[in-house]
């Protein structure tokens, strides 16, 4: 559902609260109206020399009633739609985060997670303000405005009231015209500090560099260009600013100047009463805000209009990877897979990632990829579960081509080891039972025994209940990988894929990790990427990949034999480990 | 919040006071700017308080009276304008007045702040987070500027016109003006109290919010892992719950700011009816004329939005002052690591470049040694290899002879002299050293080589490249020499990026080389390149290489060999293979070929 779509039915769905909510803004608007009013007539009185102590005293509580009643009336409106708009944030956020949750691989991959950030947080805040603030200023804004204007035309003087207005007219202008101004500077100013704030990081990144070639002083002047860089930016935006203030209170001095000369004649040649004249520089205050709102909610509607348009392209995208007509439910999987692959190349490829991949594994038996940074390993694992989807045909599991199974049915039967490790920053424990929440505690121990990272864990302040990142808990490299095997583990798939990931954990762990998945795994299918070679010395089958192709594949002593790059790399290795260790 | 935190706060804010009065010597350069933002501060305000006179002014001697005059009218209209027009040109001045002072007072709390951070020796850096001090930098700095600037203009102007106000409503009749003044307190009182109420709501608001924002972070990142493991519907139920209690907050802020806001807006018309009974009594008994009544209900009206303000800048007093103090904090940490008095005068290229090693000890806690009593001496031009085991103390070495550490014992010396009496600027230039990984800046390539330094031309920017055999390298780049290297210079590859720190150190042209494993990433053609260029490098100076390898040492003059923090060995190949010692078991290890093709996993 889109973003305008969303919009609709929730207004659609909330129209009486906001009926309620905007009617109780109206009638505070024409209460308010009354303040001056009732003080002018007061004024009538006392010049007329008709009023005695008590009279005083109802008009004191009539004041007093008018007073409390307007602010009530708007208080009630002000906060109900306040409320519904900050619900309507609830539902977009809800959307969008449930909308990324069915959306590729494929999309992520050309999107900064900061810019997706920036519409959940800023646009949707944006189109927030314009349904509570901006919604609430527009009806106070028209509504007292037509109120005074009823109230200045009726009780005081339309000629007066048209001709005080002028100067005022220029106020909703000035602030459309000028407004984006000073947002443009406060933008500049925005990244004139992010400018300072990166020079710094770099900077005190680098500090051993600048030390020792004692450039310290240089980068003092290039955080002094950046410092002024920032003031002159403030300063620019301080001077649009204060000229905004300017001219908003010399437009209503003009206009309250022409009402005490016009006004003053009025009064004077006895067209209007002195009542009359003292309520009407009082409605005048009540022009110049309703006046002065419009022009501020113009602007604020045509960025919450820029901001739906965002979240609607967001929310407009349909994810690439679906399920087809009938998908096949998997029962029983055995692990067998077949790839028979022409070619695979990216949307935004210009050539093919991978070209004539072919090989078959039997359920159990363990596939070693192996090649340069490049050279396809990671494109092809992530065809199997179809992060990136294979063309039709190509890939099978068990007999069935992977785009006729179920999506969900062919995740369940992977378990995955990311590259990087990747974990949440939950608990331990919760991390490695993140495929099962209902895993018990005996199933999380065993899964980290076997990934060889129990003893680390064990050692944590709170053991498995240690939440990653707080209080200064961070993991290694080889202990975030090592966690992430063991979420595979427990996950116990038929299949395993382990993405190099392996890389910055020691020989000796290693060793124990691939005997350990040599026992559990004994049955299963398993798929490991590894830089270093001993880590799929026990394949079944390796595959040797560069640019994309099979260069070499057989057993590893096959693979020696053939002394080929598998097989100098092999021999190098050996040699580099022993400075090493 | 809980408990501890707020007696934490409040802690930090009694030390953010005198922090904050550490903070004022830098605005004493600009004080007769802020002399000239005060008296236009007043300008502004007289012409504020000014307005409900002139209007009863024009009542009662003009408009409202036995003998109306029109001619006054006019005249008090024509004020009234300029009156206005004045105090919005003071106003207007006084804003670009107290930036303009205030933004050079944070610029310089800046200045000295990131020159401060600089000086430090390394141990400083050791113990504390880049992102820590870049906030101490930008953000506390910024929030310190509130201080300088909208506290300083709350406290005149607020404070001024309520003092104005009160004064102009004493003048007209005392009192009246003696009954609003209970005013005053209440104001003050549901002022304050709401504020704190406010304050809290809206920090709640906040933490759950960046709790949304960082829950969004982490899943987008790791949307991947949430769909292969199937996980979609936990993490929906999990931000569901983050989402909603944020929902709550939010709402939760919003009413108390309706409530606060709508709270003070009742008040001021209750203020106003009492004006009009108390005041309409007086108008009754002749005590006051009705123009007098008029300005009383305008003051009283203008009285409520500077006690507002004032109590608005309570906050920012507040968040100044914990910023003041984690600013003060960071002042206050001397240089561990100073340059003596008299430095010994030295010009860097007539350094020979003999280096020795004096009974060192060292530690970077003194309790643990990594370096016990080292002794070594290095001849003017000579070749060295330092090698051993990880930990073995081969980095501790480099960073001892850079001096980003001292020694708890012995002492190193540079062409004899200990290099305590050198300035620390002239060792660095005497001593050049090139790391493992490579700290890349913003900026184009050239940049790069040179530091971003002015004295280095393009000709030796290009010459330094060519040497090391990056020239060809880097004129293949979409803009050569000119090429935008981006954050960490992603843009670039681990050889790329590290032929260009060759490139700066043959820029900068030290009498001393150190090569800190530096050639362990680059594939064997890159590698091939640098270690010819290296070498021509090398020929003129003094080089010391923490190897990695043992075939880059294998030619070298003198090879250290440290195990476990001591000197076990030193002499060349020949001769620690002939004393079959650890180098020679070292060696045997790594076999003969090993280190002269690329050693890296394919």
């Amino acid at each position: 559902m889109s973003a305008k779509t969303l919009m609709r039915q929730f207004l659609s769905e909330n129209k009486w609260a906001y009926v309620i909510s905007i009617l109780a803004i109206i009638i505070s608007n024409f209460i308010n109206v009354q303040f001056p009013h009732i003080l002018g007539r007061f004024t009538n009185a006392l010049e007329a020399h008709r009023l005695n102590l008590h009279d005083v005293l109802v008009y004191a509580i009539l004041l007093f009633v008018v007073g409390v009643v307007y602010v009530q009336f708007y208080a009630i409106g002000q906060y109900r739609n306040g409320k519904l708009g900050r619900e309507f944030e609830y539902l977009l956020r809800r959307r969008l985060f449930a909308h990324w949750e069915v959306l590729s691989t494929e999309y992520f991959r050309h999107k900064s997670i900061g810019d997706l950030l920036n519409h959940a947080m800023n646009d949707i805040r944006q189109v927030r303000e314009a349904l509570s603030g901006g919604l609430n200023i527009l009806t106070n804004a028209v509504f007292l405005l037509l109120a005074t204007l009823i109230m200045t035309f009726t009780t005081v003087s339309m000629k007066l009231t048209v001709v005080s207005m002028i100067p005022l007219l220029f106020i909703p202008l000035f602030i459309v015209w000028f407004g984006p101004l000073i947002r443009t500077s406060s933008r500049q100013v925005q990244e004139a500090l992010s400018d300072m704030s990166d020079l710094t990081e770099e900077s005190l990144s680098s500090i051993r560099l600048i030390k020792a070639t004692a450039n310290e002083d240089v980068e003092t002047e290039r955080f002094r260009a950046k410092v002024d860089h920032i003031v002159h930016q403030q300063l620019t935006l301080f001077r649009r600013s204060a000229t905004f203030q300017a001219f908003i209170p010399t437009m209503s001095s003009i206009s309250f100047a022409i009402a005490l000369l016009y006004g003053g004649y009025l009064t004077l040649s006895h067209q209007i009463q002195l009542g009359a004249f003292v309520a009407f520089t009082l409605y005048i205050g009540q022009l110049v805000q309703p006046l002065q709102q419009i022009g501020f909610v113009i602007n604020n509607f045509q960025r919450a209009s820029a901001s739906l348009t965002r979240l609607q392209v967001l929310l407009d995208e349909r994810p690439s990877i679906t399920d087809c007509e009938q998908p096949i439910e998997l029962g029983h999987v055995r692990g067998e897979i077949e790839v028979n692959l022409p070619s695979f190349q990216y949307a935004d490829g210009q050539v093919p990632a991978l070209r004539d991949i072919r090989f078959h594994l039997m359920p159990g038996q363990t596939l070693g990829i192996v090649g340069r940074t490049g050279s396809g390993k990671t494109t092809l694992v992530n065809l199997l579960p179809r992060i990136f989807d294979p063309p039709a045909g190509t890939i099978f599991l068990d007999g069935h081509d992977i785009r006729d199974i179920r999506l969900e049915a062919l995740r369940q039967s992977i378990a995955y080891v990311p590259q990087d490790g990747f974990l949440f920053s939950t608990s331990v424990g919760e991390n490695i039972s993140f495929g099962d929440a209902n895993a018990s505690r005996e199933q999380i121990e065993e899964a980290a025994k076997a990934a060889q990272v129990y003893d680390d864990i064990a050692s944590f302040p709170d053991g498995f209940d240690t939440v990653i990142g707080e209080r200064g808990v961070t993991l290694s490299g080889g202990q975030r990988q090592r966690t992430a095997i063991a979420r595979a583990f427990l996950k116990s798939a038929p299949i395993l894929i382990l993405d190099d990931s392996l890389s910055a954990v020691d020989m000796r762990t290693e060793k124990r990790i691939i005997e350990e998945l040599e026992k559990v795994r004994q049955h299963k299918t398993t798929l490991i990427i590894a830089h270093r070679l001993s880590a799929v010395r026990h394949a079944d089958l390796i595959l040797v990949l560069e640019h994309g192709e099979i260069v070499e594949r057989g057993t590893h002593d096959e693979l020696i034999r053939l002394d080929g790059i598998y097989a100098k790399t092999y021999h190098m290795q050996q040699q580099g480990e022993a400075l090493r260790a | 919040m809980s408990t501890m935190d707020s007696s934490a706060d409040r802690q930090r804010r009694k030390a953010g006071v005198s922090s904050l009065g550490r903070l004022l010597p830098y605005a004493k350069p600009y004080v007769w700017q802020f002399a000239l933002v005060l008296v236009l501060v007043v300008i502004f305000n007289a012409s504020t308080v000014m307005q409900p006179y002139l209007v009863k002014v024009a009542i009662d001697s003009d408009i409202s009276t036995k003998h109306p005059n029109y001619h006054g009218v006019l005249v008090i209209a024509l004020i009234y304008v300029g009156v206005v027009i004045i105090g919005v040109a003071a106003n207007f001045a006084q804003t670009v007045l107290l930036q303009n002072a205030g933004q050079n007072v944070i610029r310089t709390i800046r200045l000295s702040l990131f020159s401060h951070i600089e000086r430090q020796a390394m141990r400083f850096f050791d113990t504390r987070a880049v992102g820590r001090l870049v906030t101490n930098v930008s953000n506390d700095t910024e929030t310190v500027s509130q201080f300088f600037t909208n506290f300083f203009l709350s406290l005149i102007r607020d404070g001024l016109s309520i003092i104005m106000i009160v004064v102009a409503m004493f003048e007209l009749n005392g009192r009246i003006a003696l009954y609003c003044m209970v005013l005053i307190p209440i104001i003050f009182a549901i002022s304050f109290g709401f504020r704190g109420q406010l304050r809290r709501a809206y920090q709640t608001t906040r933490t759950r919010l960046s709790n949304v924002n960082a829950f969004l972070a982490e899943n987008l990142a790791g949307m991947r892992i949430i769909q292969i493991f199937h996980q979609e519907e936990r993490q929906s139920r999990a931000f569901e719950e983050l989402n909603e209690s944020h929902r709550q907050a939010n709402v939760y802020e919003y009413r108390t700011s309706v409530w606060f806001n709508r709270a003070f807006e009742v008040l001021g018309n209750i203020a106003v009816a009492a004006v009009v009974w108390m005041g309409g009594g007086a108008v009754l008994k002749h005590w006051i004329a009705f123009g007098t009544l008029y300005a009383f209900i305008r003051y009283i009206q203008q009285f409520f939005q500077p006690i507002n303000a004032m109590t608005q800048q309570w906050n920012t007093l507040q968040s100044s002052m914990v910023a003041a103090d984690r600013i003060g904090q960071v002042l206050a940490v001397q240089p561990e690591i100073v340059d003596a008095p008299e430095p010994v005068k030295v010009n860097p290229e007539n350094v020979r470049g003999r280096i020795e090693f004096h009974h060192v000890t060292f530690g970077y806690q003194p309790e643990q040694p990594v370096l016990r009593d080292i002794n070594f001496v290095i001849e003017p031009g000579q070749f060295v290899g330092v090698v051993g085991a990880t930990g073995a103390g081969k980095s501790s070495v480099m960073s001892l002879l850079t001096r980003f550490y001292e020694p708890q014992a012995g002492d190193i010396t540079v062409d004899g002299i200990s290099i305590r009496a050198y300035a620390q600027a002239d060792l660095h230039r005497i001593i050049g050293i090139v790391q493992q990984d490579v700290s890349l800046f913003t900026g184009t390539v050239a940049d790069n080589i040179r530091l971003f330094r002015e004295d280095i031309s393009d000709a030796k920017v290009h010459e330094a490249a060519e040497i090391v055999g990056a020239d060809a390298l880097i004129r293949r780049l979409p803009n050569g020499y000119a090429t935008q290297l981006y954050g960490k210079g992603s843009n670039l590859s681990a050889g790329e990026r590290q032929l260009i720190s060759f490139a700066r150190i043959v820029a900068l042209n030290p009498r001393i080389l150190i090569l800190d494993e530096a050639t362990a990433s680059l594939d064997s053609q890159t590698e091939e390149l640098v270690q010819r260029g290296l070498h021509t490098v090398a020929e003129a100076r003094t080089t010391m290489v923490i190897a990695h390898r043992l075939s880059t040492i294998r030619r070298a003059d003198n090879i250290l060999v440290l195990d476990k923090g001591r000197l076990v060995e030193q002499g060349t190949h020949e001769q620690l293979v002939a004393a079959s010692g650890l180098y020679a078991m070292l060696d045997a290890e790594s076999g003969v070929e090993a280190g002269t093709r690329d050693t890296r996993p394919l």
